[in-house]
């Protein structure tokens, strides 16, 4: 009879095969190390991250996706100036699930690093990490050539969540490339000053929609005093996708002066758009919004009706 | 490899855990870490590190209850109302409360959820008042990293065994009997508890294209957890209430509005319009579906041909990594690109499976069956729509239970004389020189379940499905014939395909009303509120057919107003409010 | 009733040039939920793995931890 459990080898034994002079068996033999879920194996791949063979190379870092800490992280790094873009690609696959935060003692001096592609993984890497140490390299980072680069650093500065970094948002809240743009409104979230409400209301002007939905969506989190009427000059945006943001946030602000003109909203065409509204109709709870919804209590889109009913359930009360 | 071989092992254990996909290894990780010092055994029919439905990844949760976003009580609320208020709420309510605890340890586990760019969770959608869905950018990676979790809490893995009935005795369980699928040769496992997570009844109806494994779930999910709970005595619930998805077809794949649906995408007819306004997979949508089909005004598709660019790509990035990712080969195949064509869907095959509908061994709100010691979580279970964070969650549950469970208690006795008449079931067909193949008896069960059995029901016609169901079975444990140990494992998922047709037929002519929209359609009887609003519970009778009672549903945790009760009846869109 | 030997396309395709086999790999055997794989020596004497069941969910696990690109999923005929 076959072996019935599945086996907790020797790490040391399992490494040897790492010696043999086929890269078939030297895979094999990382397979084995990264099944065994052992941490006493991340030498061993770290060490197979420099391989003479390219396909070795690349199942270790796929490997080393399994571990964690300083060694794992430092072995990724390396993988990263690989010769074989598929070894650069699983490097950098691998360092985004990295979380312990002693792992990034090994990235951090590669923050300068000018290569885009290795830049780039670096800062996703650690971005989950939350180093604040990352915070400066990052700024500089927002003046790289590479807009790969500059989105991940901008995630970087984000989830840091530092008042400080305002300055360097808001520029980039104005960077070339949309993606960046919403990147960095959406990264602005968290602030309560009024500079970072001041660049969200700005960028609902922006040429693109993506943008514009970013900063509707994010003007709820910050919640000042102009947000409102910036909110509700973009309930006619030409894409409902903003609209339905600035909904959201509207309903998220409690802004009930903005009720009525969102009841009359219910009558466009687009469902997801008549879902939230009624939806925030019941958060603001403005007893006069009650006959633009009354019309739809038996609607036969069954989200919409049930968020009509709650809705008027919500202004009875 | 493949051989037949003669051997028979017997082994103890304190929880054998059966089935290593989603709930099985929460539940086994739960056990183990409550009772350090507990043998928990993990056994899988194929291997835990690529097994059962999320055997890819998921792309999402649709049911994530987290603080700020929706409550336990609306989360309630929407289950009981989408399950035609036939819901025994404490099982629903606990895991509303407990699955954030489950996101988080998931979390943790390496296993991704969408975050903003503040690393704040990014709760996505609004499908109903509350908000469930949560995005894993990494949902590929699920099983890798569940896989680690239980080589790091040494858990015992047992691959290549499928258990094939329960052992009980002094009225509790006692263990399970199983087969090794690549050599034929036997293990007794002596258990103080059992855990079962086998999953769907996944390959009961044969899909459109006539493959066999071409289901819409994974198809070794073949419905072992229905079977061999039946045999065992428990009491199975709302079998009647089948799971019928609205899938790409042919494909056979999730077409996953409820990730398109935010992002403007729908489901529509012929014309391209919107038909139904709710795509949240229901008895009523199919039913919807169904009808739009009947009417002249197919096929159905999904559209997206008129999103944004950046929309569409986004889609395209969710639905083509994780879950299914031969989905983007099969479209490139067919040369349909969503932004030029809607996507052709149709109605699925008929299945057991709650995590969609309500279909399952019933259990409580610990993941108890019926069986003292015997556990059910995940897509077998009787826990409403409760999706991949419910297998989680229930097999979570049932792992803190039995690591109690068998703190008072020793290995119960069971009959010797059980495992020699087991042996010689399973072995009959390699005892013959010739005769049927089991795919053949597979093919035949099925083409009959989707002759006799699919929706609507017509009693006459599902009154012929048992007579011809009785002539295959006769022919299986007369005239089967395998040539190998895999043949042997196809053989004894026929027959537990088998059972699970024997019951979809006798649940569905025991409830004489329709209910559930599409799923239990009768066209010869209405909705009787009055007589009905129970739960069915199918168990094995003393003549060895199966045998049914009613049980009334549990008063609700959670009230639901009158008016509330009819959210899921009318979907149809009214033509006057016109959809973009 | 003797059996009848009917032919049948396989979705599971495996470069011979690229498996290692050979070397003791059998990770797609391994990974396969359905376990229709199998590993079969070749004219040459190497050995390569081989899709022995027509019994395929299309699940990709065998190409996605194929440690050498070897195996590439297409979808069953009847249903592409």
């Amino acid at each position: 009879m076959s072996a019935l459990f599945e086996e907790f080898d020797d790490i040391s034994e399992l490494a040897e095969g790492l010696d043999d002079p086929a890269p078939g068996a030297r895979i094999m033999a990382i397979i084995d190390l990264t099944d065994s879920a052992d941490p006493a194996a991340i030498p061993y791949l770290a060490k197979a991250i420099s391989d003479e063979d390219a396909g070795v190379r690349k199942q270790a870092a796929q490997g080393l996706t399994d571990f964690d800490g300083p060694e794992t992280a430092a072995a990724l790094v390396i993988a990263l100036s690989d010769t074989d873009p598929a070894v650069v690609e699983a490097a950098a696959i691998s360092l985004k699930e990295l979380k312990d935060p002693s792992a990034g003692d090994s990235i951090l001096p590669h923050l300068s690093d000018e290569d885009e592609i290795k830049l780039a993984a670096c800062f996703a890497g650690i971005k989950e990490l939350r180093r604040p140490e990352t915070m400066g390299p990052a700024i500089a980072a927002l003046k790289h050539s590479s807009d790969i680069v500059r989105i991940e650093a901008v995630g970087v500065i984000g989830w840091l969540q530092d008042e400080t970094s305002l300055p360097a948002l808001r520029d980039a809240a104005h960077d070339a490339t949309p993606k960046v743009r919403r990147t960095a409104l959406s990264a602005l979230g968290f602030s309560k000053s009024e500079h970072a409400e001041a660049t969200l209301i700005e960028a609902l002007n922006d040429s693109e929609w993506i943008v514009r939905e970013a900063a509707a969506e994010t003007l709820a989190k910050t919640g000042g005093a102009g947000c409102v009427t910036a909110l509700r000059s973009v309930l006619d945006d030409e894409f409902w996708q903003v609209r339905l943001k600035a909904v959201r946030s509207l309903g998220k602000l409690g802004a009930t002066e903005a009720a009525m003109e969102i009841g009359p909203m219910m009558d466009l065409p687009v469902p997801n758009l008549r879902k939230e509204c009624a939806a925030v109709l019941g958060e603001l709870a403005v007893p006069e919004t009650a006959p633009f919804l009354q019309k739809y209590e038996d609607d036969t889109d069954p989200d919409v009706r049930k968020n009509v009913r709650w809705a008027l359930g919500k202004m009875a009360a | 490899m493949d051989e037949i071989l003669d051997g028979l092992t017997q082994i103890d254990c304190d929880i054998l855990v059966i089935g290593g996909g989603t709930a099985g290894p929460m539940a086994a990780l739960k056990a183990k870490r409550k009772n350090p010092k507990a043998n928990v055994v993990l056994l899988d029919k194929a291997n835990v590190k690529r097994s059962g439905a999320i055997s890819m990844g998921m792309d999402g949760l649709n049911n994530s209850v987290i603080p700020g976003y929706a409550t336990p009580e609306q989360y309630t609320k929407e289950i009981t109302i989408a399950n035609d208020g036939i819901c025994d709420q404490a099982a629903v309510y606990r895991y509303a409360q407990e699955c954030y605890g489950i996101i988080e340890e998931l979390d943790e586990f390496g296993i991704r959820f969408q975050k903003d760019e503040n690393g704040e969770y990014d709760v996505k959608k609004v499908h109903h008042i509350g908000t469930y869905v949560l995005p894993m950018p990494n949902g590929d990676t699920v099983k890798k990293a569940l896989y680690r979790q239980l080589r790091k809490a040494r858990i015992n893995i047992i691959n290549r065994y499928m258990s094939t009935r329960l052992l009980t005795g002094e009225g509790r369980v006692a263990g399970a009997i199983c087969v090794n699928t690549r050599t034929a040769e036997f293990l007794v496992v002596r258990a103080k508890a059992v855990i079962m997570g086998l999953g769907a009844a996944g390959r009961l109806g044969l899909p459109t294209s006539g493959y066999l494994m071409g289901t819409y779930e994974n198809p070794t999910n073949s419905g072992e957890g229905y079977s061999m709970a039946y045999h065992a005595g428990a009491g199975l619930a709302n079998l009647e209430c089948y799971q019928i998805n609205p899938l790409i077809k042919d494909y056979n794949g999730p077409a996953c509005a409820y990730v398109a649906g935010p992002m403007g995408g729908y489901t529509a007819n012929a014309k391209g319009e919107r038909f139904i306004e709710c795509d949240y997979w229901s008895g009523q949508m199919m039913q919807e579906f169904y009808d739009e089909l009947q009417g002249g005004k197919g096929p159905v598709y999904l559209k997206l041909n008129h999103l944004a660019e950046e929309t569409v790509s986004e889609i395209e990035r969710v639905l083509h990594i994780v879950e299914r990712p031969t989905r983007g080969h099969f479209h490139a195949g067919r040369g349909t690109d969503y932004r030029k064509q809607m996507i052709e869907m149709h109605i699925s095959e008929i299945g057991f499976c709650s995590g969609h509908s309500a279909s399952g061994v019933f259990v409580d709100e610990h993941a108890r069956t019926t069986i003292p010691g015997l556990y059910a979580a995940g897509d077998m279970a009787n826990v409403p729509h409760n999706y991949m964070l419910g297998a989680f969650t229930n097999g979570a549950f049932a792992g803190l239970d039995a690591a109690d469970f068998i703190a008072d208690v020793d290995f119960a006795a069971f009959d010797e004389g059980e495992v020699e008449a087991e042996r010689n079931r399973v072995l009959a067909p390699t005892k013959r020189d010739d005769g049927i193949p089991p795919n053949q008896i597979e093919y035949k069960t099925r083409r009959l379940v989707n002759d006799y059995l699919q929706p609507p029901k017509v009693t006459a016609k599902m009154e012929l499905a048992q007579k011809r169901f009785e002539e295959v079975r006769d022919d299986m444990e007369q005239g089967m014939y395998v040539q190998d140990s895999h043949e042997l494992m196809r053989a004894l998922e026929a027959s537990s395909i088998l059972d699970c047709a024997d019951m979809a037929a006798a649940a569905s002519l025991y409830r004489t009303e329709s209910r559930w929209g599409l799923y239990h359609n009768r066209v010869e009887y209405e909705r009787d509120n009055e007589n009905w609003f129970c739960h069915t519970i199918l168990t094995k009778g003393e003549d060895g057919k199966p045998a049914h009672r009613k049980q009334d549903v549990k008063p609700y945790v959670v009230e639901i107003a009158d008016e509330e009760k009819d959210a899921y009846d009318k979907q149809r869109v009214d033509p006057s409010v016109a959809a973009e | 009733m003797p059996l009848a030997q009917t032919s049948t396309t396989v979705p599971v395709i495996v470069n011979d040039d690229l498996c290692i086999a050979d070397k003791g790999c059998t990770v797609c055997v391994d990974v396969c939920p359905l376990d229709v794989l199998r590993i079969v020596e070749t004219d040459e004497g190497n050995k390569t793995a081989f899709m022995k069941y027509d019994e395929c969910w299309y699940c990709m696990p065998c190409e996605a931890d194929c440690p050498t690109g070897a195996v590439t999923v297409n979808l069953p005929y009847l249903l592409k």
